[in-house]
């Protein structure tokens, strides 16, 4: 680790003065390096030839590896050698910049509301018996408050009307997601969760966390081993194994359907509220604040942000327009549909409502 | 052999030793083309190159790396082990700055240990196969079981039980196949609807221990697994437990009786996602050689081209799997959320549920084994009577009856242990402490007669069997330094071993090869008793615990 941290800070070292020589914009220029981490969920994006040659034109080259959000934060705490990190979420931001010692409030470019996938034939039992719903427009909203209840219930998939012509459908329902340890996604469930069992409150005290700590430890054992970055339950999902309700960012599906692949019979449920996923930039040097700046304010880097299906703060239509005939159905305006966001917990309050969802002791 | 001889350095230096030790496994999968799987990782990284820990079953990938190689620049040079391994290699730092990456079937054990999660950077699944059961057609008539898509793993399970159904399943404490395998029907049987947990696995006891009377097969790898299939005496063995694209690929080569109908159970399936996996430890240049080929992987045309090599199934949700591959899904049973639980159940079956292990050593200690040989061979299989070993994965397990032969010209002594079952007292300490004082009490002096001492292991283990009448996993491994040089010779064995019982036929011999041994007369023993010769030379240790899996 040592020596791989030696090698960042002499990429990064080396990137501070090439960029420091040459003025930027100009074709054939040379580049700054910024080097980052990254959720598993943005790779695409960064990957991306338009993404990297609009960042080329603005002067700077990105390398960055994908990691779980909260495994970010801890590979990020010698931030040596780092110019940015950029998470799923505002939590593991917050921890990132308390960390490096940040004061600043990071920029939030672009965001994407936490979602279910389902295979379509599942979908229509969840709406047989009142879990979900789907309007003229085709937009399926999934219920949390009847989710939650069945969660507590304990309420098993035979006892759903027209389960039993589904093998797969077995054992009780629940949502698989990632490990709240160690990425963000799994960490917004037991936020989101929380909130509904706190009677719609967002958790701010003790109370809030014995209120719901018993059904989250519950909807975390009951998943059994959790994957670590966002990719994996839903790459599973799209293999057609795994558990047939996925958390999942809308933008995982969307950058599928914008991208020309078929994604089959997978449907995206809105859950009726929902956490957002603010994509939050820490940026540590000069070089990670420009970043920063280009992918908020930057036009061609938006509309390269709404085609791998994040929705871009600064432009509010740019997704919708995109998305506008694209398989499966995506809600074109999250305020229309009545999607309500509550706001996350503290990171302290946050992080003891993981523990109790986890069983462990911290 | 007594023949004085050169003495060198032994055991060989530390750094060889767990070499070894990680990539020892491969000593039998080795045959195809690609890397040789024993090939040591470059000491230091290389540009292009990077540098993984994996499953030797993706030895299979070895024409779609090859196309990366081209269309990336990046060299992909694995090291073999097994998944268990692997994890344990990781999370105890062994891989740090050794590999860049590591690659298996699944991380699930991995991650349930929270060092060993802070060791991976980043992991992308790359493409997916169930664990399934291939059952022989005509078993498969026998049983009513049509063409196989409407059967549970209670079914499986109760076939079994009846003796109707016997099966073939890799060591679970080291193959991710044979641990999915043990956590599909404790959850299947103990009708836990979600993770297991302790409980649930007590519940499930009885259910399981009917379930592994049909296992007849064990194997640490894969590869010898489906081997043994191949030779076992029809009736034997008609079905084998593995993930469904290896039993599908079998097919390719399987002759029409031995064909296997892949039976994914109705209940639930355990699925392997095979994550290509950064390590934290990775340099730079070596995370860029990462995502350049997990991009390439992923990309539609190279997910189709996997699954048609490979007859797994791609992870691209628009890419149909391979022609064959069933669309039809499957409820996936949930690992085990802790570390304690996931051991536990690797411990029970280990030491309650599997059918007990009558195991024999035949060990030469002819005079050139004086010194350090010696000091090796006491070191390596003292350590199969230690207890510090969690998930049952070397020590002598409760139940299991120990015989060690200590030969040279002739047979010196033969001494049998009996280690007690669970909730027995005394506990089953004592008779490992027992077993121990044998072992410590060998000393070298006099000639080599292999072939002898073989001979009564074989007489040994009529006797017991007829003396007991059980039902037991029942093998001889066979250690030695030399070639045999006194007494019966390779062709007096086999007319011995063409003389056989037929059940006694089917007991293999795992020949050590250590020091002066014989190649090829150890390798001869092998192929007649469908057993697998192992290099002692790395670490003996290394062996003697790999050989567990076998037995």
């Amino acid at each position: 680790m040592r020596r791989a941290l030696g090698v960042l800070a002499a990429l990064a070292l080396l990137g501070g003065v090439t960029y420091a020589l040459i003025p930027d914009g100009k074709p054939g220029a040379k580049r700054a390096t910024v080097v980052g981490l990254i959720g598993s969920e943005k790779r695409a994006f960064f990957e991306n030839p338009d993404v990297k040659a609009e960042l080329a034109k603005q002067g700077l080259e990105v390398r960055a590896d994908s990691a779980g959000s909260w495994t970010m934060s801890e590979q990020a705490k010698d931030g040596s050698g780092l110019d940015f990190a950029f998470p799923a979420s505002t939590a593991p931001a917050r921890a990132i910049q308390a960390n490096w010692g940040l004061q600043d409030s990071p920029l939030v470019p672009f965001y994407s509301p936490l979602v279910v996938v389902a295979h379509e034939p599942v979908a229509q039992v969840l709406r047989q018996n009142n879990l979900a719903t789907v309007d003229d427009s085709k937009v399926w909203t999934f219920r949390m408050d009847d989710y939650v209840a069945a969660l507590k219930a304990g309420r098993q998939w035979p006892d759903l009307a027209g389960s039993s012509a589904h093998p797969e459908l077995g054992g009780p329902i629940f949502v698989t997601t990632t490990d709240p340890e160690s990425s963000s996604s799994g960490a917004m469930y037991v936020a989101l969760l929380s909130y509904i069992l706190n009677n719609r409150q967002v958790v701010s005290d003790q109370a809030g966390i014995d209120a719901s700590k018993d059904v989250l430890r519950s909807a975390t054992a009951m998943q059994g081993g959790q994957k670590s970055s966002s990719d994996e339950p839903f790459k599973d999902f799209g293999a057609g194994v795994g558990n047939p309700l996925v958390f999942a960012y809308e933008s995982q599906v969307a950058e599928l359907a914008l991208r020309g692949q078929s994604t089959g019979d997978m449907v995206v449920l809105y859950p009726d509220t929902t956490i957002y996923s603010d994509h939050t930039v820490v940026a540590r040097t000069e070089n990670g604040r420009k970043l920063a700046g280009l992918l908020q304010d930057d036009e061609v880097l938006r509309r390269l942000e709404a085609r791998f299906g994040f929705r871009p703060q600064a432009s509010p239509g740019a997704f919708a327009e995109l998305m506008k005939d694209k398989k499966p159905v995506f809600a074109p305006d999250l305020t229309a549909a009545k999607v309500k966001q509550p706001t996350v917990p503290s990171l302290d309050n946050l992080t003891k409502l993981i523990a109790a969802a986890k069983g462990s002791k911290k | 052999m007594n023949v004085p001889m050169k003495r060198r350095s032994w055991p060989v230096a530390a750094v060889a030793a767990l070499l070894a030790v990680s990539a020892c496994t491969s000593s039998g999968g080795g045959t195809s083309s690609g890397p040789k799987p024993s090939d040591p990782p470059a000491a230091t990284a290389r540009p292009g190159v990077l540098r993984v820990l994996a499953g030797s079953e993706l030895q299979d990938l070895a024409p779609i790396l090859e196309e990366a190689r081209k269309a990336t620049g990046v060299t992909v040079q694995f090291s073999w082990t097994g998944s268990l391994d692997g994890a344990d290699a990781v999370s105890s730092g062994r891989a740090d700055g050794k590999y860049d990456a590591v690659w298996f079937p699944s991380n699930q054990y991995l991650r349930l240990d929270d060092t060993g999660k802070s060791k991976v950077l980043s992991e992308t699944p790359v493409m997916v196969s169930p664990v399934a059961v291939g059952v022989r057609s005509s078993v498969l008539d026998d049983l009513g079981w049509g063409d196989g898509s409407k059967v549970s793993w209670a079914q499986i399970g109760d076939a079994a039980s009846a003796g109707k159904l016997s099966y073939g399943m890799a060591d679970p404490s080291r193959s991710n196949s044979g641990f999915s395998t043990l956590v599909a029907v404790a959850s299947a049987f103990s009708g836990a609807g979600s993770a297991l947990s302790e409980a649930d696995v007590q519940k499930a006891t009885p259910s399981l221990k009917r379930f592994f009377t049909g296992q007849k097969l064990t194997s640490g790898s894969s590869g010898w697994l489906a081997q043994a299939y191949t030779r076992a005496e029809p009736g034997m063995v008609g079905a084998l437990v593995n993930y469904e694209s290896v039993l599908l690929s079998m097919n390719k080569s399987l002759p029409p009786e031995q064909q296997l109908t892949v039976i994914r159970p109705l209940d639930g399936v355990v699925s392997a996602d095979y994550p290509l996996s950064l390590l934290s430890s990775s340099a730079q240049r070596e995370r860029d050689s990462f995502q350049r080929l997990t991009a390439y992987l992923l990309k539609e045309d190279v997910q189709k081209r996997i699954s048609e090599v490979t007859l797994r199934r791609p992870v691209a949700p628009g890419v149909p799997p391979a022609a064959g591959l069933p669309s039809d899904r499957r409820r996936e049973l949930p690992f085990p959320g802790s570390r304690a639980v996931a051991d536990g159940l690797l411990a029970s079956y280990q030491n309650d549920l599997r059918r007990p292990s009558r195991t024999v050593y035949v060990l030469d200690t002819s005079g050139s084994m004086e010194g350090s040989r010696i000091s090796a061979l006491k070191s390596a299989l003292g350590r199969l009577t230690g207890t510090d070993d969690t998930r049952g994965v070397r020590r002598f397990r409760n139940r299991e009856e120990v015989t060690l032969i200590s030969f040279a010209s002739n047979v010196k002594w033969t001494k049998t242990h009996a280690v007690p079952a669970s909730g027995s007292q005394p506990g089953p300490e004592t008779e490992l402490a027992s077993i121990n004082t044998d072992v410590q009490s060998l000393s070298a002096s006099g000639g080599t007669a292999v072939y002898d001492s073989l001979e009564e292991a074989y007489r040994v283990i009529g006797r017991q069997q007829s003396a007991a009448g059980d039902d037991r996993f029942t093998s001889i491994v066979l250690m030695t330094d030399g070639e045999s040089n006194v007494g019966a010779t390779d062709g007096d064995f086999k007319r011995f071993h063409d003389g056989l019982a037929a059940w006694q036929k089917s007991v293999p011999v795992f020949p050590i090869k250590f020091g002066e041994a014989a190649v090829s007369q150890l390798q001869g023993i092998a192929d007649v008793s469908g057993g697998k010769l192992f290099d002692g030379a790395g670490s003996l240790d290394g062996v003697f615990e790999e050989i567990r899996g076998y037995q």
